[in-house]
């Protein structure tokens, strides 16, 4: 009995550990396989915000606080904005760096950007999709052969230090909504603004809030301006002269759900027992 | 050598022609490796078909098969064969847990990057003579109102492009303008992209509408500049 044992135990080892070591390659070819998929040049910036739920209260007025640690940090570069005039071919932010967190019920952005003079025009917008309609990440233009919808504008300007709940649908229809369920804060410190926008995840204007269901993936795009003023008092930065980008996802993750794990556990029952039978089924067949 | 060397030793064959040869076929791309992962599919049930016709060659090619996984294949071979039969039920749950787990990726969008142009844009030639001059007016329009995106080299990689997503086109890759007529350039610079059809995702797009700002025959121009400077020709009508 002990001799047999002394045969087999070292080949279980070995077999752990070839299994293991093909396990641990595994990844690697799952990895190549994703990078076919992904868009071009993703590796330099992110295609998507992804709002982790908390517990607890959501750090609306602290950009510094630790929680914001459990969200993973999206990057985006910006581009002046050459799409319509009046157009600007350099603006002051090159890249933004977004972190999103939910509570079940609000939901909470921290924007964060480099800007080297903290001035009381500066300010940032978010910008999502309102309803089932596709909208343009232009103000949410007209399209010449598809019908889009509005756009719904978070908007933050340093000197009102406040949020601002806006809608458009084309050029010079920006309009302040007459609810306003947008709060925002900024605050700047060693030449970086950081920028918490909050809301309710759901609202009760679905035709002008974006709403934001758990789970599931919705558009979001970005602009920020630099409202320094130039020698001759003009702002450097203002109105359709600012930095922008254009549409990526942003999803409020859904609670976690480990219905994979049990899944993946009656797998490996049923494979195990497959083998088992196949094998008594060839040695029998052998015997016989 | 077993049938069973020879097909392991024949996929290894073909996973290096799909793998590093055909890449390297001018006019290829690396293949997906769900397209590498079927070719060696077939080839391993191909042998299997070829491994298994008479009774003498199909007890030569699953015999060891079936020694192996009973164990009667003694000593060397137990360790490998407690590998497999550890690595195979965790290999099934784990893309078990792959194909039910909840996926980080947002959902992919199949964008048709060249759409057909609306009838009127089809097939219209280039009023504009392709002389030196008209070209060294187009490339300085180009620089002017194009290169802020598309770039100097006509890379697709000037300095405001960095932000848009799709980004703008690399006009000196063959798989752009060299690929259409120059009908459908202008129509792409006259209606920018508000004016693509819905599967080119005009929504996403930050080409201008050039129309309300530059005149027909600086738009023409444009076109001779670009594929001058890109050193590409327009595809014409076979």
């Amino acid at each position: 009995m002990t001799q047999r044992l002394n045969h087999i135990v070292p080949n279980v080892v070995v077999g752990v550990w070839l299994a293991m070591g093909f396990l641990t390659v595994q990844p690697v070819l799952a990895e190549e396989k994703a990078a076919v998929t992904a868009p071009p040049g993703s590796t330099l910036q992110s295609v998507s915000v992804s709002a982790p739920m908390v517990k607890g209260a959501l750090p609306a007025d602290d950009p510094n606080a630790a929680v914001w640690s459990s969200a993973t940090m999206a990057r985006f570069p910006m581009s002046p904005q050459v799409h319509w005039p009046n157009r600007i071919l350099d603006a002051t932010v090159k890249d933004l760096n977004v972190r999103a967190l939910h509570d079940g019920t609000n939901v909470a952005i921290l924007l964060e950007y480099a800007d080297p003079t903290e001035d009381p025009d500066d300010s940032a917008a978010i910008e999502f999709m309102v309803g089932d309609k596709k909208a343009h990440f232009a103000h949410g233009q007209p399209m010449a052969q598809v019908e889009g919808g509005p756009v719904n504008i978070w908007y933050w300007k340093n000197k009102d230090n406040k949020g601002v709940d806006m809608n458009a649908k084309g050029f010079g229809t920006l309009k302040v909504q007459t609810h306003q369920d947008v709060k925002a804060k900024g605050t700047y410190a060693n030449g970086t603004w950081k920028v918490v926008f909050t809301r309710p995840l759901a609202t009760e204007h679905p035709d002008e809030d974006t709403q934001i269901a758990t789970g599931g993936f919705i558009n979001i795009a970005f602009a920020v301006w630099d409202g320094k003023k130039d020698v001759s008092g003009e702002l450097k930065e203002k109105g359709s002269q600012k930095a922008v980008t254009s549409w990526w996802n942003f999803r409020a993750e859904a609670p976690p759900d480990y219905s994979s794990y049990y899944y993946a556990a009656i797998a490996v029952g049923v494979a195990l027992g497959f083998q088992f039978v196949l094998i008594r089924k060839l040695k029998k067949g052998h015997s016989a | 050598m077993g049938p069973l060397i020879k097909l392991i030793v024949l996929n290894m064959v073909v996973y290096a022609i799909l793998k590093f040869m055909v890449p390297n076929i001018p006019g290829s791309a690396p293949l997906p490796a769900s397209l590498v992962f079927l070719y060696m599919m077939l080839t391993t049930s191909g042998f299997v078909i070829f491994a298994t016709v008479s009774a003498e060659s199909k007890e030569a090619f699953w015999g060891p098969i079936q020694r192996f996984l009973t164990g009667e294949g003694g000593g060397g071979l137990q360790a490998l064969r407690y590998g497999v039969l550890i690595l195979f039920p965790l290999l099934v749950g784990w893309q078990t847990y792959n194909s039910t787990a909840v996926s980080d990726a947002p959902p992919s969008e199949n964008r048709t990057i060249h759409p057909a142009p609306p009838g009127e844009y089809t097939g219209l030639s280039n009023p504009i003579s392709k002389t030196p001059d008209a070209i060294q007016q187009g490339k300085g329009f180009y620089a002017a109102f194009c290169s802020p995106c598309h770039g100097g080299n006509f890379d697709g990689k000037g300095p405001a492009s960095r932000g848009f997503n799709p980004p703008p086109a690399n006009f000196s890759d063959p798989t752009t303008i060299a690929m259409l007529q120059e009908s459908y350039l202008f129509w792409r610079i006259k209606k920018g992209g508000v004016g693509l059809p819905i599967e080119g995702m005009p929504w996403k797009s930050a080409m201008p509408r050039w129309e309300v700002e530059l005149p027909d025959e600086w738009i023409w121009k444009i076109i001779l500049g670009e594929y001058d400077g890109a050193h590409q020709a327009p595809r014409t009508w076979e």
